[in-house]
């Protein structure tokens, strides 16, 4: 459980694994404890200046002790939230516009899937021999042939040390 | 003033920038005739992983048709003959002739739609200047839009247009393979004596070579779909082909992006077949394989190993 909640925090579980864990995470309350000591570790490492032990539990203490105003809104107020309301939509607006222009001028910026290549590694890394003719039907009518020539037909002849001759 | 002024600069900008990408264009059109046309021989080191191996090739022009010989200098002997579309491969004493393409383009170079797809699917970068092998090289980088394919560094001799150098690059920047000549000749004066002998090797070979080996495909229309291809690869080709060790016919796919390719492979699954699923990978091309429903199915590409297996799970059967 330990070793998965780590994998969880670096990012390496896929997304249903990451449902499953979560889930199981909210029902047992010693795994919430790791949850909670591990990002506390984390944030140890790279802030050392501010630590914020239990900080879910503190906010809700003081949440308890903030006095509830019970007396009707006035009406300046519902203007002022309105007036809120709009200047937040305008910024919402530029913040799009502006997100739109670096889109426009610098498209790395444009958002990349959260998925990531070498997370996955092959179960048996090297092709078996009978692959080979699928590799080499590929080869035929790869693209990578009109630049590369012949040279890219490597990948279809290539030994390994750990691979028997045939 | 100041606004219209600031859009004739973003329209200025955007012209420049278009024409500097048609000048990485126009060195890709470079580097695709110049493999074909150029005679040069050479010493390459091919690496991926822990797996280094360096090998010879000598690629000649003779009256209008090419002739290839790649040649492996480290391990079992290996060697691989490409003339006219017609690939041998001499391994462990033998030579079986493996592939034959009949009518294929005598010269084959990127087509105009293969590099608007390249535009469209890759950012093209001028990545500066190089040295390989000793001579001065151009370096352009293709960088993807999405992470299911891998990003491309090649170095392109200024002169000839021949690439001496290229690297497949993961999402996190590491190298998954990479390909660099050591020793190269260029020109005049690369050595053809085997070209003769490899002329008549082919004609004894025609001989051997069984008929249900000749693997000229047809094509078809099967009714096979694959729904969750990455955006911008396109069908290139549909064929029901013989394949080496098969009884019957499979049917290949084959879907480009202008720089990458993924095969698709179906076939009806041998009945005392174990090896139900698989994952592997040789460099950049991961081959991922599944038996659904009595189909095998098979997808090989140079595309990262989330890609085959995104794609090998959304092929279907569509009907005709």
């Amino acid at each position: 459980m330990k070793h998965e909640i780590s994998a969880l925090m670096d990012g390496e579980l896929f997304e249903d694994e990451t449902d499953i864990l979560f889930d199981q995470i909210r029902r047992d309350p010693g795994a919430q404890g790791d949850w909670a000591v591990y990002h506390l570790i984390g944030d140890v490492l790279r802030q050392p200046d501010y630590i914020h032990q239990d900080m879910g539990a503190r906010v809700s203490e003081h949440m308890q002790n903030e006095p509830v105003i019970l007396a009707p809104r006035s009406r300046a107020l519902k203007q002022k939230a309105r007036m809120f309301a709009l200047s937040a939509a305008a910024s919402v607006l530029a913040v799009g516009v502006v997100a739109w222009m670096s889109l426009q001028i610098n498209p790395e910026a444009a958002p990349q899937m959260a998925m990531r290549q070498s997370d996955i590694r092959p179960v048996n890394l090297q092709i078996q021999p009978k692959s080979d003719d699928y590799l080499m039907a590929h080869q035929e009518f790869s693209t990578s042939n009109d630049m590369n020539g012949g040279a890219s037909y490597i990948r279809t002849v290539t030994y390994s040390p750990e691979e028997k001759p045939q | 003033m100041k606004l219209w002024l600031g859009v004739c600069g973003l329209l200025l900008a955007a012209n420049a920038c278009a024409a500097e990408v048609q000048s990485r264009l126009d060195w890709l059109k470079t580097v695709a005739f110049a493999s074909h046309q150029t005679d040069y021989s050479g010493v390459f080191v091919y690496q991926y992983g822990s797996h280094v191996e360096t090998s010879r090739i000598a690629h000649v022009t003779e009256k209008d048709s090419e002739y290839e010989k790649l040649e492996s200098m480290d391990g079992p002997k290996r060697e691989i003959i490409r003339h006219h579309g017609q690939v041998w491969i001499f391994s462990n004493h033998k030579m079986v002739q493996v592939d034959s393409q009949q009518g294929k383009i005598r010269f084959p170079s990127l087509l105009p739609d293969q590099l608007s797809a390249l535009n469209e699917n890759y950012q093209v970068k001028d990545a500066g200047t190089g040295r390989v092998a000793g001579y001065n090289t151009q370096i352009i980088l293709f960088q993807p839009k999405d992470t299911l394919r891998y990003s491309h560094k090649i170095w392109i001799h200024t002169d000839s247009g021949l690439l001496l150098k290229s690297e497949v690059l993961n999402d996190k920047n590491q190298v998954v393979e990479q390909y660099t000549f050591t020793q190269l000749q260029i020109g005049s004066g690369v050595d053809r004596s085997w070209i003769a002998s490899s002329n008549a090797m082919g004609a004894t070979l025609k001989d051997e070579v069984k008929p249900s080996l000749n693997p000229t495909g047809k094509s078809v229309n099967s009714g096979w779909v694959v729904d969750a291809l990455p955006s911008g690869f396109k069908k290139t080709m549909e064929v029901l082909r013989p394949m080496h060790g098969k009884h019957a016919p499979v049917l290949q796919m084959v879907f480009a992006d202008g720089l990458s390719a993924i095969s698709v492979f179906i076939e009806p699954a041998d009945s005392d077949e174990d090896d139900n699923e698989g994952l592997s990978s040789r460099g950049a091309v991961n081959l991922y394989h599944k038996v659904v429903n009595n189909t095998l199915l098979n997808v090989v590409g140079e595309v990262p190993s989330l890609t085959v297996m995104q794609v090998l799970d959304s092929v279907r059967y569509n009907g005709k």
